[in-house]
């Protein structure tokens, strides 16, 4: 009996709270609950707390994150109006801002579905946004002629009107281009010029070195050369000194003019003659002359 | 007692098909998988039940066929009803023909449909993993939570009054009844895993009871075959075939706790089942259950919070307040639920970048060797920008533009929780989202060459200034404690080579210096020896002039000495000196003597050179 009545006690408890649980609910503070009767969306709660509803399926509540949700949209190739090509993706920030709206628009509500709805019409907006813009409105050297701020707020404008419009209950807080890039093909043609830029700043660094070098060693050549010619002159000048120094000394030959010829003729005749000097003598020259009239002995055997 | 067995049996008819027609609209409307395999289970427990209570219908009927019969045989006499053509019992024969015809088809169908019900299930759940709808979960788990408790407290009362007057018709549908409410209650946990954020709890159990459903198709085929193979023996009660062991067992979990008592009892050596502490477990287990339930809820009046972290509490839902490290007081669930956060703790997350373990563990990092994945920003390039133009089609591909990699760890710590945890679903998502925009934007904004070289600090200060000012004007709640530009450098990996281009150059510009002071060595080399040269050819025409004057001393000298003897002898003096100086000119020369005169001989004088016998043994080869 002891144990029936334990059982009944707890079979009771569970059974109240299964009851609480079907006639209440909660909503936190980042949640927006539609409550619907008979499937019909009577009632939209946007504050937290605890409240009280009839059992489903008389009422069913359908709960909406209604803090600022995100993503990111495709790194989609976009054509732009100076004909170039550029890769860009945006991110979304978007709420639900009337969720009563919001939740006949989408099978359950479900934000995932909006999501996918938004993302198309975003890259709808966004390509006619950038279809507007130069390259150089996305990238260029000058920050001040950059119009990243200006594209946000016209793809942002263009969105916001559709859902206004058709009454999405949707907002976008913020939209912001999260990456820009160039489609491969052109990624490429970059590279090759950004490698052709640095091929210029080596070729200018090779030509210069190899000029400067021809520069300073032509540089030094000539001021060698300029040595070597000063000093071939100074020696000619110190030869020409040397000779007039010399020739002072002619007039002691002018005492016997008829030997210094016969000594000069010696002289020259010394320094005419080398070992491969070939020389054929007959008897009449001296002192082969010695040779004339030898007395002749007998002849050997 | 006939009549209330059958009146039983009728009860957990209506229960077993109520339960099922609700259970079956809560899992339609709810999309629960768990719910549709508990449904096919409660859909079996109602054909299970439906044929047990007509089995007993018909039992009832040949006993009060028999009663009847056994009446007018006393007040008629025995003769007239002696005899047992098939025709004289009619209740008899009808559960006879039902019990050989019947109940075969019967577990045949249950077996049919446990067999095709787990395989259903197993496909359906894999091709539709999430079908929960979030709105119905709450009420679905309430719903199913109520038929466990519907069914366990009917079952409990079947179980119980079949093993009372071992009732074997009765036990069939009462087990299916108490299996049903586990059943039940398994698919409601399930439920509450999705709503805790366990997304495939509810398939796990939709998995759990196809595999359950399965096995008890197994266990009706053995049952089936090992029919064919009982002895029939006369008057012996039969087990009905429909009645599943293993939803008796589950039905029963106490049984399990006797296997368990007996296995500690055999381990032992001694009855372990019969110690006070055992008896009192099992006399008291709602008890200890409750009490159990009891600490657990209690444990959920009080949280603590660590060193580091922040918790929110929220009151029905409401931000209630912000609490520190320590422990703290609070209404139990499903009142007050606590949400921790690290505040403390300084958080990053990269841009431009996706770490890998490899690079990470790596202790050098070079441009040229991959070492992470790396996205490549565009940036200005005012280098090039004398060559662009705009208006015309070429103007496309000669925008300047250059490409960098930039590895940018962004350090972070949450400063305002509320703001933090309110304010954007994702908040680590948004705040990379908004880094790295600004990280696009400043550096679309900037030149290649100057964010490679002198930009880069101020590009760090920069980028830390914009991302918390978007940050700030979000309200994101988060304070951006560091911005490193760790990593930047040309592009490298795949096709482009351009970060070893831009060594190139540096590497060119030190073979310029080389080529320079290459030059300047030779040029120091060439001066030296000419200036040598210079002084060589100076001091050689000096020496020659001062052997010239020297020599032209020495011979006037001479020559002065020499003129007396001369003027002694003259004839004899010359021809003394051409002696003298012809047998030294002429010492190495070769001479030819001719003795002979006055002849008309031809003498031939070979005078060529003779060719040096070094060149005669020279070896010439062809080589190609």
């Amino acid at each position: 009996m002891k144990k029936n009545a334990i059982t009944i006690i707890i079979a009771s408890v569970l059974l109240v709270i299964f009851v609480l649980l079907l006639f209440t609910f909660q909503v936190r503070q980042s949640e927006v609950v539609v409550v619907s009767t008979f499937l019909k969306p009577t009632d939209t709660i946007t504050n937290a707390g605890l409240y009280v509803k009839w059992p489903w399926p008389v009422q069913s509540i359908n709960r909406f994150d209604q803090r600022v949700q995100t993503f990111e949209d495709k790194f989609a190739e976009t054509y732009l109006a100076d004909q170039s090509i550029m890769n860009a993706s945006v991110y979304i920030g978007w709420r639900i801002s009337d969720a009563k709206a919001f939740f006949p628009k989408f099978p359950g509500g479900s934000a995932l579905l909006a999501q996918r709805q938004l993302e198309t019409m975003i890259r709808s907006a966004k390509l006619e946004s950038f279809s507007r813009h130069n390259l150089d409105d996305f990238v260029n050297s000058d920050p001040t002629k950059l119009k990243f701020d200006e594209t946000e707020t016209e793809i942002q404008a263009s969105v916001q009107a559709q859902l206004t419009t058709n009454n999405y209950g949707i907002s976008i807080e913020f939209l912001g281009i999260k990456r820009i890039g160039l489609p491969e093909s052109v990624t490429t043609s970059v590279f090759d010029r950004m490698k052709a830029e640095r091929n210029k700043y080596i070729a200018d660094a090779q030509s210069h070195g190899e000029a400067e070098a021809a520069n300073i060693k032509s540089a030094a050549d000539r001021k060698a050369a300029d040595l070597i010619a000063d000093a071939t002159a100074d020696a000619t000048r110190i030869q020409g000194a040397g000779e007039a120094e010399a020739a002072k000394l002619l007039g002691v030959f002018q005492q016997n003019p008829q030997l210094a010829v016969f000594e000069l003729q010696l002289d020259a005749l010394k320094n005419s003659m080398n070992q491969k000097s070939t020389l054929i003598f007959d008897e009449r020259w001296s002192p082969f002359s010695l040779f004339q009239n030898v007395p002749i002995g007998p002849t050997s055997k | 007692m006939e009549r209330s067995i059958q009146k039983n049996g009728l009860v957990n008819l209506t229960v077993a098909l109520v339960i099922f027609l609700a259970g079956f609209a809560v899992t339609v409307f709810a999309g629960s998988l768990a719910g549709q395999a508990a449904s096919v289970f409660l859909g079996l427990g109602v054909l299970v039940t439906f044929v047990s209570w007509f089995q007993m219908r018909l039992e009832v009927n040949e006993r009060l066929e028999k009663l009847e019969l056994d009446e007018l045989a006393r007040s008629r006499g025995a003769s007239l009803f002696e005899a047992k053509d098939a025709g004289s019992f009619p209740a008899r024969n009808a559960r006879e023909q039902f019990e050989k015809f019947i109940l075969p088809g019967f577990a045949v169908l249950l077996l049919v449909l446990e067999a095709g019900g787990a395989w259903l299930l197993w496909y359906w759940s894999g091709k539709n993993p999430a079908l929960l709808k979030e709105a119905s979960a709450t009420a679905a788990l309430s719903l199913f939570a109520i038929f466990a408790l519907l069914l366990f407290l009917f079952g409990r009362f079947s179980v119980t009054m079949a093993r009372l007057e071992n009732h074997r018709l009765l036990r069939p549908g009462a087990s299916f009844l108490l299996a049903g409410a586990y059943v039940c209650a398994f698919t409601a946990l399930g439920i509450a895993g999705v709503e805790a954020k366990y997304p495939d709890a509810d398939l796990w159990v939709a998995r759990g009871l196809g595999v359950l459903l399965g096995l008890m198709a197994v266990e009706n085929l053995l049952t089936l075959l090992l029919e064919l193979y009982r002895p029939r023996v006369k008057g012996k009660v039969v087990r009905p075939l429909y009645e599943s062991r293993l939803a008796g067992l589950l039905a029963q979990p106490e049984s399990l706790f006797t296997t368990a008592a007996q296995t500690l009892d055999y381990q032992f050596g001694f009855k372990v089942s019969e110690t006070w502490f055992f008896q009192a477990c099992k006399q008291n287990l709602p008890v200890l259950l409750l009490l159990q339930l009891a600490v657990l809820l209690l444990s959920t009046t009080f949280f603590f919070v660590d060193a580091g972290e922040q918790a929110v509490r929220e009151h029905f839902g409401k931000n209630a307040g912000v609490y520190g490290p320590g422990a703290h007081w609070k209404l139990p669930w499903p009142a007050d639920r606590i949400y921790r956060f690290r505040t403390e703790q300084i958080q990053s997350f990269a841009v431009g970048y996706t770490p890998d373990e490899q690079s990470e563990a790596s202790s050098l990092v070079l441009w040229t060797v991959p070492h992470a994945k790396e996205e490549n920003f565009l940036v200005g390039n005012r280098a090039s920008a004398t060559v662009a133009e705009t208006g015309t089609n070429a103007a496309a591909s000669t925008k300047p533009v250059g490409l960098i990699s930039v590895s940018i760890p962004v350090q972070y710590q949450i400063t305002n929780i509320a703001d933090w945890v309110y304010n954007t679903a994702t908040p680590e998502d948004f705040l990379t989202s908004l880094a790295t925009r600004e990280v696009v934007h400043y550096f679309a904004g900037s030149d290649l060459n100057e964010i490679l070289s002198s930009g880069r600090l101020e590009a760090a200060t920069a980028l830390r200034e914009r991302i918390q000012a978007a940050a700030n004007e979000r309200r994101l709640g988060a304070k951006i404690v560091f911005v490193g530009l760790q990593d930047i450098h040309p592009p490298n990996g795949g096709k482009s080579e351009v970060a070893k281009t831009y060594e190139n150059v540096v590497s060119a510009g030190q073979t310029r210096l080389k080529k320079i002071l290459d030059a300047e060595a030779d040029a120091i080399r060439t001066n030296t020896l000419s200036e040598a040269q210079a002084f060589a050819v100076t001091n050689i025409a000096d020496a020659n002039r001062i052997r010239v004057v020297t020599a032209a001393y020495a011979r006037a000298a001479l020559f002065t000495n020499q003129i007396p003897a001369y003027e002694a002898a003259p004839s004899v003096y010359r021809q003394r000196l051409y002696l003298q100086n012809i047998a030294a000119a002429t010492r190495d020369a070769r001479k030819y003597i001719l003795l002979v005169t006055n002849t008309q001989d031809v003498v031939i004088f070979d005078l060529e050179d003779k060719i040096r016998t070094d060149l005669e043994n020279l070896n010439i080869t062809n080589t190609p």
